[in-house]
């Protein structure tokens, strides 16, 4: 056994031996590859390559930047102001909601589905019900609160639960209770995979933030101004609004990374597991018992906050319990049937979807794969994938509908460009994880790259794919939304729309729901494909 | 505080593994006077961890009983009066050494002048002067096990437990961690109960070595180790260790209780 380990460290000698050089090249190429991607970019712009000047240069937004300048200040302050507020009203409720999961099992059973409708849900479809039920400032903090929500929670109870065992034991055994081990353990060993969490949950208060601005009339907000800029057709103008929400964004994130970074320094967050969850002990009559409170505990809560609203003064004539939405639409007296008009926009919507979904997990897949073949390019584009992922959806779509055109073209890119890069994220970092001893494994037989990665990294990713296509599922559909919303004028995305605008509440309420519904079925669907994948899959290499 | 003797009394365990019942120990009983080395060994999943759980009041036996100086593991564990050190050093990663070493005395509550000279001494005794600020990370993986061994030992337990504590170390390491260990033992001869996997690191250290046997966990045989203290490393050269060594490596592969068991204390279920 000693020998076979240095056996394994000199075979292992060469390569540190080259590292040296190799530590000025690799950021050196990383550096070049960057300003290989800026220049074409700026020659790209100023030739006006794309669609002709959908893509300015980086000179040309920065020159317009400036120039609008005066416009910004008002814009960044609502959006900050929003976003800041709602993001630690969201954060409170997480941590709460998360530690009460950490200390008592069955609420992590009996809140799931709550907390899947809450990841799920697209945010922009609550935005028509938010503007009906509240105005100011509430409809962007309640959203960007309801954005904040999931990945915090998440945080707060693997960062809790997640501990090494026989460090519980170490304090139980110097006749420490339940107080000591929260105290002396789980609250720092949380406190890394909390930051990691908020880090996540940034971006998404700003973007909840913004979609809230949607159809909510003029005010102060880079989400309205964005709107309004829409129609002017001025591409340096919407690039530089993009950029704006993108930096707050960025802002968010780095000021928590760097947070972290000072206070819990380079200790890793605790991972999700991937491969769904064990069952625990609970017998079967009590885990039924749990999956029913679970789903209808959603309902009850919509059906709780109409009657919340109602006591506070909103008119019941906008508002839509869950019986009153039901009878409605089934009821016989509109001209067109409630559930024809929505049935109708979800068919144009879902195939949408899942074509986008499928060709940014194909795409992302592929260049994982690449990167892993070539380094150089997985650095240069992981940097990338991270900026877009702070980078808030709607800043993105303006961009994409100038490129793209008003079509079907722009929903499969946006679809695409939304669900790419997490999942590329997701997937690089899975296949970095590969042991380096099973890939030299196939090596050491003589295997090439090609055979190495179809023998080992694939397979060994498949689980991340299914992470990756779990992850992305609901940005495909808020993708496809915004889209529909912004470019084409189709589908749930434009019914969310157009019904606002006409006043339909019984309308908005039944596409909201609809909207959630399907997005939450879409999930789960993912889930169960998951499931049965992993499965196959364990068995596949266990025989 | 003095140390404590051991009594186990028909102590069984049973685990319940998707729905099926498995008997992990097996009316194990055993003696030991106050401030002996016992030495566990025994193929792996004979119940060796789970037996060092139970004395440490982490786990509760299904039937028997156990006693620590005529006390129950959980009333030691009250005190403040046990120590343990696990294969892996499970050292707090984001506290320094000191801290680390500090740490039972954190849980417990208290910590007097006299205690904070014991964690700078523990620090000094296992050679990490110089480290005290050096988080976990920094450290090499046999300078992880010295702290550990140091936090097991500060808060001066009155029984010891050590389950695998070299086992992840390479053999040099392990032999020089050996006699680290017995310089520390000798300096105040605490009861100790350690699992270990060598059968000569059981036998340069320990007084009395358990061989136990698997499926259900057994004791197969208690041998008492002759030889005087403080043992050399060239002990473990000589040709009645070697012997020794045959003869308990013979015992772990048996694997069954032998029948002719002349030994006090073993005891088994009809
Ligand atoms: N918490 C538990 N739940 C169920 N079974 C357990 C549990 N802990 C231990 N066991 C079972 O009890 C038996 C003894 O386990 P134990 O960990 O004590 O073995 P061990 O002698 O320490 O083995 P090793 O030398 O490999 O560390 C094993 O069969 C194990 O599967
Ligand atoms: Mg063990």
């Amino acid at each position: 056994m000693a020998e076979l380990a240095g056996q394994a460290q000199d075979a292992r000698k060469p390569e540190t031996r080259r590292r040296p050089k190799a530590r000025y090249a690799m950021p050196l190429k990383i550096a070049l590859g960057w300003l290989a991607l800026l220049a074409l970019w700026e020659i790209a712009g100023r030739q006006q390559w794309v669609a002709g000047g959908a893509l300015p240069s980086p000179s040309g937004i920065l020159g317009q930047l400036i120039v609008d300048w005066h416009d910004y200040p008002e814009h960044i302050r609502a959006t900050v102001r929003t976003s800041l507020i709602g993001f630690l009203l969201g954060n409170l409720v997480a941590v709460l909601v998360g530690f009460l999961m950490a200390s008592w099992r069955p609420a992590g059973r009996l809140l799931s589905g709550v907390n899947v409708t809450l990841f799920a849900m697209p945010p922009i479809a609550l935005t028509p019900i938010l503007v009906i039920a509240f105005d100011g400032d509430a409809p962007r903090i309640a959203l960007a609160a309801l954005s904040t929500y999931y990945p915090t929670m998440v945080a707060t109870v693997l960062g809790l639960t997640r501990v090494d065992a026989r460090l519980l034991d170490l304090v139980r055994l110097y006749g420490g209770g339940r107080w000591a081990t929260l105290r002396w353990i789980r609250l720092r060993h949380a406190l890394p995979t909390l930051l990691a969490g908020l880090r996540v949950a940034a971006p998404n208060a700003v973007l909840g933030s913004l979609l809230a601005e949607f159809g909510s009339g003029a005010g102060a907000g880079l989400g309205h101004y964005l709107i309004g800029s829409l129609g002017r057709g001025d591409p340096a103008r919407l690039w530089g609004i993009g950029l704006v929400a993108t930096a707050i964004s960025a802002g968010f994130y780095l000021s928590i990374l760097l947070l972290a970074r000072g206070w819990v320094g380079r200790q890793a967050p605790a991972q999700e597991s991937l491969g769904g969850s064990s069952s625990g002990s609970m017998s079967r009559a009590g885990r039924l018992l749990c999956l029913a409170i679970s789903v209808t505990l959603p309902v009850l809560l919509w059906w709780a906050a109409v009657w919340g609203l109602e006591r506070v003064g909103v008119s019941p004539f906008v508002l839509r319990s869950p019986p009153e939405l039901v009878v409605e639409l089934f009821s016989t007296m509109r001209p067109e049937s409630l559930t024809r008009i929505v049935g109708g926009a979800l068919a144009q919507t879902v195939p949408w979807c899942l074509a986008g979904m499928l060709v940014g997990l194909a795409f992302a897949l592929l260049l994982a794969i690449v990167g892993t073949l070539s380094p150089v390019l997985g650095r240069v584009l992981m940097p990338l994938s991270l900026l877009t992922q702070s980078m808030p959806l709607v800043a993105l779509t303006p961009l994409i509908v100038l490129i793209f055109g008003r079509d079907g073209a722009t929903i499969l890119a946006i679809t695409i460009s939304v669900t790419f890069f997490p999942a590329y994220v997701t997937l690089a970092q899975g296949m970095a994880l590969v042991p380096a001893a099973t890939r030299d494994c196939v090596r050491v037989l003589g295997g090439s790259r090609w055979r190495e990665i179809r023998l080992v990294s694939l397979p060994w990713s498949l689980p991340y794919l299914c992470a990756a296509a779990r992850l992305v599922a609901p940005r495909a559909f808020l993708g496809v939304m915004i889209a529909e919303w912004l470019a084409t004028g189709t589908g749930v995305g434009n019914l969310l729309n157009v019904a606002r605008g006409s006043l339909d509440y019984g309308l908005v309420w039944a596409v909201v729901v609809a909207a959630v519904l399907v997005s939450v079925l879409l999930y789960l669907a993912v889930t169960l494909i998951e499931h049965w994948v992993l499965k196959r899959y364990a068995m596949a290499s266990a025989s | 505080m003095t140390s404590a003797g051991l009594q186990l009394d028909r102590v069984s365990r049973r685990f319940d593994v998707d729905g099926r019942s498995l008997l992990a120990l097996d009316a194990v009983s055993l003696d030991a006077p106050a401030g002996s080395f016992i030495a566990l060994i025994g193929p792996s999943g004979c119940g060796k961890s789970t037996l060092l759980r139970m004395l440490a009041g982490l786990d509760q036996p299904t039937s028997g009983e156990l006693r620590v100086g005529g006390e129950t593991p959980l009333a030691l564990q009250q005190r403040g009066a046990l120590g343990i050190a696990f294969q892996e050093a499970s050292l707090l990663p984001w506290r320094s050494v000191e801290s680390n070493v500090r740490f039972p005395f954190d849980v417990i509550g208290r910590m007097t002048q006299a205690d904070r000279e014991r964690v700078r001494e523990m620090i000094a005794l296992v050679g990490l002067e110089g480290f005290e600020q050096a988080l976990p990370s920094q450290l090499s993986g046999g300078m992880r096990q010295r702290v550990a061994i140091a936090r097991a030992l500060v808060s001066q337990p009155q029984l010891l437990l050590l389950d695998e504590p070299f086992g992840a170390l390479d053999q040099i390491l392990r032999r020089s961690m050996n006699e680290e260990l017995q310089r520390l033992w000798l300096n105040r001869p605490v009861t100790t109960v350690m699992v270990t996997h060598s059968v000569d690191e059981a036998i340069f250290l320990a007084d009395k070595v358990v061989v136990m046997s698997g499926r259900p966990g057994r004791i197969a045989r208690v041998v008492d180790i002759p030889f005087p203290r403080e043992r050399p490393l060239s002990l473990l050269a000589s040709a009645e260790c070697r012997e020794l060594e045959a003869e308990l490596l013979t015992l772990m592969f048996e694997g069954k209780p032998s029948d002719q068991d002349d030994s006090q204390d073993e005891c088994r279920h009809g």
